[in-house]
């Protein structure tokens, strides 16, 4: 059956033809729709994990009882799964284990740009398949866990953001249940890692023994590169060759089809390289240029071969001819072409010459973090306290025209830096701000740790009980789990009395509640723990079909309005706008959804209920 | 033969719904159809746009590359300015001439530039565009959230490459059915905005 999906969902269908039979994965863009596809397949568990590494280590799990698992993540999930990793690389799989690790290129949805391919396989030596296309990703996925039990390690599977996101007409073939029981069977020489020595390797210590074998296995991955489909030649003409890895070849198609040119190309889909391949390309060429997101990886790679072979050819790419950062574009191909002479291309595009206004992320209308950050806002302006942020929907407080937080780093990094502030003995408060699934994936034991070093400091905890940034993904504070179905209720609140902390819950909606308790948890010693709990405005709405908040009408008083837009500089509501010529500011009422939190806030009498 | 389309708006102008309807239709003359969409930030005022590639022949990139665009299908004037790159000298545009504020130029951070301004600048890479209001006559009928199936009409009428009943049929497979018949008079709507010579 052919339909027209999204590429994440392809790559669901892969580990659904593939007989998959534990999913887990944390919500993270460009990544999250894989793990929603895979609930299509029967007899299949998927869960939202509290983080990636613990899903990581629940594939891990499902591999040992023999079983075919798939860990799926985006970049950054891969960075704080590294730890499992650089063991797992050692002790190898038994059912067969995928591991998808979205990238990103140009951090269209992220708070930074990295390839992946440098922590999973330079640094990791696990051998990675990068897809050119949704189609192709697909089908690696399918190859990876027949290798992955051929060779009894973890796979990996690299797509970025533009194979994630683009939609194709994709052949589905249909679920594959394996005819397979999960058996455990011990092997701790294997599993257990751990410092000791090891009586079958001759008394080499395990770790030493253990990484030798993970060197010895390079030439098992080399072997199964050098035969793979997913690598191949192209004959063209002229003696600059085009080496496109991954979605990269796929802009050298698009380019070689607009310049209606064909190059010398070779396509590479593997980590490791297909070495001879390599060699018989590098060949019959005198420079190549290597097209790949995002860090000169194979460039380097086949310049050591280059080395290593003795052969003359001047190798292009990331390092030095092409940009450093940001993502490949079938344009970016031309150009270079263009730069190399060898084709003559006059860039036809027309850009606008005036400023465009960009659309910043901020809360949406009748949202409860607004209520929140607005008080918090106040607080801290009043006590000078310093404010780190964390990721998710509230972190757009940072941005104008609230200009909140001062930090965003990665998940749960908030409130240890919030501690480090306070312990330099530095005479502002330090608080910390951080949703709930952000709590839960990190953030949890960085309250720990501020409890057990007595940092004073306030943890502000915006639990609107979803994962609203990624499309309202559950987590352990939610009640329910992946699928909507009913789970257990883990009460952040209840965490922070066990820690010793002072907790409060406060309704966001209502603001001097909500002032009222930030302001005493930063005047009392110690950690304290606010929450300020309502759901997400959107998800209420699309479950409950009405507001949780009080529904109250605000009316404007023009003649009231001395034009302070202290409304827009401590609520920032996109319901309100600002008429230059008058110096006032309106309420929409096309979209207003009578939060009534502006009245709050005005102290003109302007907005007033 | 093949068509680059741009379909560009804000979150929740149904960009999605379009872009959509648009594959779906190419899908059933058995052409190729390659799509990419920017998702994440469109719930939240975001800005949203969907490239569509539709050939008889092979398609690579899911990507349209700048200066390249058959047509860009602006759901929103500032929209069709941000993504006119795209657009080649001899496209056509389309764009809805309602503006979406942005939240900062609403603050007064940011100015939206005038319809006349974004106007100009779009016709720097090509006469050939239809200034319309869309959100208006959506409106007239009963609902602004039919701004797509309107725009929709109007490339309809603007693009040879589709037949007004083929397209009703593909939109009457997606709409919801109870909202079909007015969703059809929208399209019937758009489609008879345009006068084509």
């Amino acid at each position: 059956m052919k339909r027209y999906i999204m590429g994440n969902e392809a790559m669901a269908w892969g580990a659904l033809e593939s007989g998959v039979r534990v999913v887990t994965g944390y919500p993270g863009t460009p990544a999250t729709e894989i793990v929603d596809g895979c609930l299509q397949g029967d007899n299949v568990y998927v869960e939202w994990s509290a983080n990636e590494k613990i899903a990581l280590e629940m594939a891990m799990g499902a591999s040992l009882c023999n079983m075919r698992a798939m860990a799926v993540m985006k970049h950054n999930g891969i960075n704080y799964a590294t730890d499992f990793i650089m063991h797992l690389n050692y002790t190898g799989v038994r059912g067969g284990l995928v591991l998808v690790g979205a990238d990103d290129p140009s951090g269209n949805s992220s708070q930074n740009e990295e390839d992946t391919r440098i922590l999973l396989h330079t640094y990791g030596h696990l051998p990675i398949f990068d897809p050119s296309s949704p189609a192709e990703a697909k089908e690696m996925i399918k190859e990876a866990f027949t290798l992955s039990e051929e060779t009894g390690s973890c796979y990996i599977l690299r797509p970025v953001m533009r194979i994630c996101h683009s939609r194709s007409t994709i052949d589905i073939q249909g679920q594959k249940q394996l005819d397979r029981q999960p058996k455990f069977e011990d092997d701790r020489s294997r599993f257990v890692m751990s410092a000791v020595t090891e009586a079958k390797a001759g008394g080499k210590m395990r770790p030493l023994w253990r990484h030798s074998l993970l060197n010895q296995k390079q030439a098992e991955f080399s072997k199964y590169a050098e035969d793979s489909s997913f690598n191949h030649l192209e004959e063209g003409e002229g003696k600059v060759g085009l080496v496109g890895c991954g979605i990269g070849y796929t802009y050298i198609k698009e380019a070689e089809r607009i310049l209606d040119k064909k190059f010398p190309v070779l396509k590479l889909g593997t980590l490791p390289l297909p070495k001879s391949k390599v060699i018989n390309f590098l060949k019959k060429v005198d420079s190549v240029i290597v097209f790949e997101e995002l860090e000169p990886v194979v460039e380097r790679m086949i310049k050591q071969i280059c080395y290593e072979e003795d052969l003359k050819v001047k190798v292009m790419g990331r390092e030095s001819f092409l940009p450093g950062e940001g993502e490949l574009t079938s344009e970016l191909v031309i150009q270079a072409l263009t730069d190399m002479n060898l084709v003559s291309h006059p860039a036809e595009a027309v850009r606008s010459e005036i400023p465009v206004p960009i659309r910043t992320r901020t809360q949406c209308i009748g949202c409860q973090h607004r209520g929140l950050l607005s008080a918090l806002k106040q607080v801290a302006r009043k006590n000078k306290a310093i404010v780190t942020g964390d990721i998710g929907c509230y972190d757009a407080g940072s941005f104008p025209p609230l200009e909140l937080q001062s930090t965003i780093f990665c998940m749960g990094s908030s409130i240890p830096m919030a501690s480090g502030v306070h312990k330099t003995g530095i005479d502002q408060p330090a608080m910390a701000i951080i949703g709930d699934s952000t709590f839960f994936h990190n953030g949890l034991i960085g309250l720990v740790n501020a409890a057990f070093n007595q940092s004073n400091m306030t943890v502000v905890l915006c639990d609107n009980s979803t994962t609203a940034m990624t499309g309202f993904q559950p987590h352990p504070g939610s009640g329910e789990k992946i699928g909507n179905v009913e789970a257990p209720y883990i009460d952040a609140g209840k965490i922070g009395e066990a820690l010793g902390v002072k907790t409060r819950v406060v309704n966001p909606y209502l603001l001097e509640e909500t002032k009222d308790a930030i302001a005493a948890a930063v005047k009392e010693p110690g950690t304290s723990l606010v929450i300020s709990r309502a759901p997400c405005h959107l998800l209420n709405m699309r479950k409950t079909k009405q507001p949780y908040f009080e529904q109250r009408s605000v009316k404007m008083i023009p003649e009231n309005c001395n034009g302070c837009k202290l409304c827009i500089t401590d609520l920032g509501c996109p319901s309100l706008y600002y008429v230059e010529d008058e110096d006032k500011v309106y309420i929409d009422e096309n979209n207003c959804v009578d939060c009534g939190l502006c009245a709050d806030v005005c102290r003109r009498g302007a907005l007033v209920l | 033969m093949k068509i680059d389309l741009i379909i560009c708006g804000v979150g929740g102008q149904g960009n999605l719904l379009a872009s959509v309807a648009v594959a779906n239709y190419a899908m059933g003359k058995g052409l190729n159809v390659i799509g990419s969409e920017t998702i994440g930030a469109a719930q939240r005022g975001g800005s949203v746009v969907s490239h569509l590639r539709i050939s008889d022949k092979d398609i690579y990139s899911a990507t349209i590359p700048a200066g390249s665009a058959n047509i860009l299908l602006g759901f929103e004037p500032v929209e069709a300015l941000r993504h006119m790159e795209r657009l080649a000298p001899q496209g056509n545009y389309i764009v809805n001439i309602e503006p979406v504020p942005t939240v900062n130029c609403n603050m007064g951070l940011d100015k939206y530039p005038s319809l006349e301004e974004i106007i100009k600048q779009l016709n720097r890479v090509t006469s050939n565009g239809y200034q319309i209001n869309a959100s208006a006559k959506a409106r007239e009928l009963g609902n602004v959230i039919m701004t797509n199936i309107v725009l929709l009409g109007i490339l309809c009428r603007v693009s040879d490459f589709f037949d007004k009943d083929e397209f009703v049929k593909v939109l009457e497979e997606i709409v919801p059915v109870k909202a079909r018949d007015i969703n059809i008079k929208a399209f019937e709507a758009g489609y008879s905005m345009v006068k084509t010579e």
